[in-house]
């Protein structure tokens, strides 16, 4: 049952003469019809921290590198990518605390792509290299050498990539996290048959 | 000298110190933890506004455990260490605050049936309870309508009703489940919680943020803060005092309970406190480490029971994946209840259905639909824009059925001590648990498998790689912040298969002073009193002489509410 702004105004008003309600319904009501609007409306902005990131973890060639890498997995198209998700600035912030070992593992990674020629290939090249680095994923019989790295890679770019607001508002368009009035029941009788 | 001490500020003792000081009895309540404020402590955050995204600093997660969201309400494992016995493990979820572990709890309100009661007059194996469903329903009663419950009325025997509040409603991959449970001959309903539907004892309604676990900001879930704390101060009968970790219970030459000792929780200066009656509520384990600590060989252990027959539920992994005939549908509210549907145990719960190849049951849980983490995107294969829409178009149809907990047969051998070697931050001895698991908790688990697949494919689900946080990264398996592991932990048993779960993970432990008739099988009379000393009551989970397959903290509940009844019966 989704509630119109009048439901939800005298709702509003019945329960907040309840005791204990003073603190909670005018946040409740505020944003009470969340799942009518775009999470977009609703949810805050990413914060800035990520915005003045200066890399400390990876070399300026090797960031570069990266950046590049993670916007050819997750590109900006009709919502935000890996660019506006600054995945690469987050993976290197959480690397420069991470353990030795994923740190050097990292590095090793960084330095099997460079000897494969992706830092200085040019849009296409990278492109084409990525490609076949991503084969082994259908076909696990012969991957490619660096599939370890593009598997690495993706697997972070995607945690950054989906746990930002770009990817969680933007790009899913989430909607829990919210004030709602109601939970929306599934409306579809056909639903309610088994196959 | 207080009429009560109440060791212990979770659902035992807040519903404890309710019951009895409303009744006019003075209490004190000792809390080992923080006090908590909701409207400071609890609010909504997503993923982004953390640093580490909810994984935590690199060492944050090992010292607290849970969630960068939610570790404040967790507890120190440095302050509070634990071991576990060579080649055996035990992951023991713990919290220490006011309000303790039902600050962050599933919040699942299942009332235990007769057959679990009596479930060795069914099969043979162990020892029934000292109460009866009769005996207890006045309890489940009067403890679901204060707190309130929202679920249906089924009528199902082996999953008894109650007063319920208005269910939630069902999400699209719940109301298919729903339709396959109900083809294939099974009982399904609602997951009964204790989660508002409606405004109830001045309480507002849950608001489906799906941040239970995080602490409720509103008080719409069931938790002493927001539901029995408030009440009982106010009759001003109520003192209570965080931060005091107690160290033993104090008796006096009448074989009676004196009172406590605790030790303030920062300045470690110890302070005494008297009262009539003595309540330990600290947790089923804690509970049982004060009474091993509080004399040579245990106190209240004529029995010689003390600490054995630990028990916990046991869990393992379900299926995960989609449910294509949702892919690419809208983005809608799934999680914002945190819930899902349920089939109670259907094997084992009279003479009819009896399987030949294990006791006991296990019930399951279904839900899907979008979540804030796509867990599954990083083994989508693939990248591009492609990969992006493939991703988006499957993160409306996740799908995933998981076990409840299947219940843990108790064996003596599975017990807790206190370890000789090993203090906490206050100098005093910390438990050591001994835990493995029999056979048949494997094949429970073997049969739970078998039956969620069945489900999963009959609601015409599509089998997906689990949640993959990245190797390596703060809180995934395997890193350097992943759970934490109790000292000494050897890690997994032998021979233990990939396909299970750490012990302690449903945290549901339970047993180690069951409740007995007579003195000679057990610690505590079917009030939760000590057999040996008139004034000693222990509310929690050690009372229990099977896990049963529900959750556990109703039963728990009504437990305490019946003791304190036996208190106020004996004060009269």
């Amino acid at each position: 049952m989704i509630l119109s702004r009048r439901e939800l105004l005298e709702l509003a008003a019945r329960a907040a003469a309840l005791p204990g309600a003073a603190q909670f319904f005018p946040a409740w009501f505020q944003a009470g019809a969340a799942h009518q609007h775009s999470p977009a409306v609703v949810a805050p902005p990413q914060p800035p921290f990520l915005r003045d990131y200066k890399p400390v973890f990876f070399a300026p060639e090797d960031f570069d590198a990266l950046q590049a890498f993670t916007e050819i997995l997750i590109p900006t198209d009709d919502t935000p990518g890996a660019r506006e998700a600054r995945c690469a600035h987050y993976i290197d912030f959480v690397l420069q605390a991470a353990s030795p070992e994923l740190q050097k593992q990292w590095r090793s990674g960084m330095a099997a792509l460079k000897g494969a020629g992706f830092h200085k290939a040019d849009a296409g090249e990278r492109l084409r290299l990525v490609g076949a680095m991503a084969a082994g994923e259908g076909d696990r019989s012969a991957p490619h050498p660096l599939y370890p790295v593009y598997r690495l890679i993706k697997q972070q770019n995607t945690f950054a990539f989906y746990t930002s607001r770009a990817g969680i508002i933007d790009a899913l368009e989430y909607r829990g996290n919210s004030y709602n009035a109601s939970f929306p029941a599934c409306n579809h009788p056909e639903h309610k048959v088994s196959i | 000298m207080h009429d009560a001490v109440i060791v212990g500020s979770g659902a035992c003792g807040g519903w404890a110190a309710l019951e009895l000081t409303r009744a006019g009895m003075k209490v004190l309540m000792l809390e080992a933890g923080a006090h908590i404020d909701p409207a400071k402590e609890f609010h909504h955050k997503y993923l982004y506004e953390m640093e580490y995204r909810g994984q935590g600093k690199p060492g944050l997660l090992r010292r607290y455990a849970g969630s960068e969201r939610n570790y404040r309400i967790m507890l120190d494992n440095e302050e509070n260490p634990y071991t576990t016995a060579p080649g055996t493990a035990y992951r023991w979820g713990r919290s220490r605050c006011l309000g303790g572990r039902t600050l962050h709890w599933a919040r699942a309100t299942d009332r235990m049936a007769d057959y679990e009661f009596k479930a060795a007059s069914l099969d043979g194996y162990g020892m029934n309870w000292a109460v009866t469903y009769a005996d207890m329903k006045p309890y489940y009663d009067r403890v679901e309508a204060f707190i309130g419950v929202s679920a249906s009325r089924d009528g199902f025997p082996q999953f008894p009703d109650g007063p319920f509040l208005p269910p939630m409603p069902m999400n699209c991959a719940e109301t298919i489940f729903f339709a396959a449970a109900k083809s294939l001959g099974w009982p399904v309903c609602h997951r009964r919680l204790s989660q508002l539907t409606v405004a109830h004892n001045g309480r507002p309604p849950c608001h489906y943020c799906g941040n239970c676990v995080n602490g409720c900001d509103v008080g719409a879930m069931f938790n002493p803060i927001a539901v029995t704390l408030p009440p009982a101060l106010k009759t001003g009968n109520l003192e209570v005092r965080c931060d005091s970790v107690v160290s033993h219970v104090r008796m006096n030459k009448e074989n009676k309970a004196q009172g406590v000792t605790y030790i303030e929780r920062y300045t470690k200066k110890a302070v005494d406190v008297d009262a009539r009656y003595v309540i330990l509520a600290a947790s089923t384990l804690e509970n049982t480490r004060l009474l091993l600590l509080s004399a040579k060989g245990g106190l209240a252990n004529s029995s010689g029971l003390l600490g054995m027959y630990f028990m916990d539920q046991v869990g393992a992994p379900g299926v995960n994946g989609i449910i294509p005939r949702l892919k690419g549908g809208p983005s809608r509210l799934d999680d914002g209840k945190a819930a899902g549907i349920m089939t109670p145990s259907f094997q084992n719960i009279d003479s009819k259905t009896l399987r030949k190849d294990f006791i006991r049951g296990y019930m399951m849980n279904a839900t899907g639909g979008q979540t804030e983490y796509p867990g599954f995107a990083a083994n989508v294969p693939g990248f591009g824009s492609e990969w992006k829409k493939e991703v988006k178009s499957r993160y409306v149809a996740q799908a995933r059925v998981w076990i409840a907990g299947a219940e843990m047969l108790a064996r003596k051998e599975n017990f807790v001590e206190l370890d000789p070697e090993v203090k906490d931050a206050w100098g005093i001895p910390v438990i050591k648990i001994h835990m493995t698991q029999s056979d048949n908790e494997y094949k429970l688990v073997e049969d739970f498998q078998q039956r969620a697949m069945e489900w999963f494919k009959k609601a015409g689900g599509e089998i997906m790689p689990g949640p993959a946080t990245p190797a390596g990264f703060p809180g995934a398996e395997g890193s350097p912040t992943a759970n934490p592991a109790p000292r000494q932990s050897a890690g997994p048993a032998p021979g233990s298969a990939p396909k299970r779960r750490p012990l302690g993970h449903m945290i549901h432990e339970v047993g180690t002073a069951r409740m007995s008739v007579s003195p000679k099988d057990g610690v505590l009379n079917s009030y939760c009193r000590t057999h040996d000393i008139p004034n000693l009551y222990v509310f929690g989970g050690n009372a229990f002489p099977s896990t049963g397959d529900k959750h556990p903290t109703l039963t728990m509940m009504a437990l305490a509410a019946r003791g304190c009844d036996n208190i106020l019966k004996a004060e009269r």
